[in-house]
């Protein structure tokens, strides 16, 4: 088994939350499954990262939380994206793009 | 206006720890039951399910006392804001100060003013002090970047691991890739 190491764009955990947001309201289990739905179940976050995650990007003000029934009619904690997490989202997608281009660049050099 | 919703919820936390426990922990407890069903599901008996759901979530103590102290915390990280509720601080300290001061000294409502406006800033002091301790690092932020990670499975054959930091940007995010 070989192990590589290689940096990664700080928020990447913030930016996938807010996407999987920007889709829908959500309860954090369902947050975890739709990461995991939309990244072709490439990426799972784990339990530890997500809710500590959630109640930062809330303290922010980028997300939202209001009590409403599942779909299995038990009372939860739903999240929806707020409008200035609307824009941080977007922030977020240009500077992740901005980053995988130059690395891309960076890459192809020979 | 949801920095407005961020400090009146900063605020009920301050006024009702216990609440913001319970809610933590019936949100948690949620993700495991689903988690649970989900493993029935797929197969599992409902023990073995249960056992699975809860192993898979980690150390359940630990995310909640990160998830209270970060729902504690001020509701915002902008160094602005947070001089801003200095600055405020201390005007409101200041005309305390005037208001007590600015009475006789020997009447009852002179007495009274200036025990108001102690316990007043001697509250005020105590907030602004836990506020800045849970905001410095070593606070939440600390628990935070321990727990924060991300895993990603391609083929089952690899697996990439991502572990992100704390909130203040000091620390890069890593991405461990493992190959068999």
């Amino acid at each position: 088994m070989s192990k590589s190491k290689a940096g990664l764009l700080q928020g990447t955990l913030d930016m996938l939350i807010l996407k999987a947001l920007s889709l829908g309201a959500l309860h954090g289990y369902g947050i975890g499954q739709r990461i995991a739905q939309i990244s072709g179940d490439t990426l799972r976050v784990e339990e530890g990262s997500l809710y500590p995650g959630l109640y930062r990007l809330e303290r922010r003000g980028w997300i939202e939380s209001e009590c409403d029934v599942s779909d299995n009619n038990q009372r939860a904690k739903f999240y929806k994206l707020t409008r200035s997490g609307r824009k941080q989202l977007i922030v977020e997608e240009q500077n992740w793009e901005r980053l995988a281009d130059a690395t891309m660049k960076a890459m192809r050099v020979v | 206006m949801s920095w407005i919703k961020a400090t009146l919820s900063f605020i009920n936390a301050r006024r009702h720890p216990d609440e913001i426990i319970r809610e933590v922990e019936t949100e948690l407890r949620f993700h495991i039951e689903m988690r649970t069903r989900a493993n029935i599901d797929a197969g599992m008996k409902p023990d073995e399910a249960r056992t699975a759901a809860v192993q898979s979530f980690g150390d359940f103590e630990r995310v909640k006392n990160t998830c209270c102290e970060l729902r504690r915390g001020l509701p915002f990280d902008s160094m602005l804001l947070k001089m801003g509720l200095h600055i405020t601080i201390a005007v409101v300290a200041g005309l305390g100060a005037l208001w007590a001061v600015n009475v006789p000294h020997h009447t009852f409502t002179g007495v009274m003013r200036q025990l108001i406006a102690i316990g007043v800033l001697g509250y005020l002091f105590i907030v602004v002090r836990r506020a800045k301790s849970r905001v410095a690092l070593g606070g939440p932020g600390e628990a935070f970047r321990a727990d924060q990670s991300l895993t990603s499975d391609m083929t089952g054959a690899s697996a990439a691991k991502i572990t992100a930091y704390d909130e203040q940007g000091s620390t890069p995010v890593e991405r461990v890739f493992k190959s068999e």
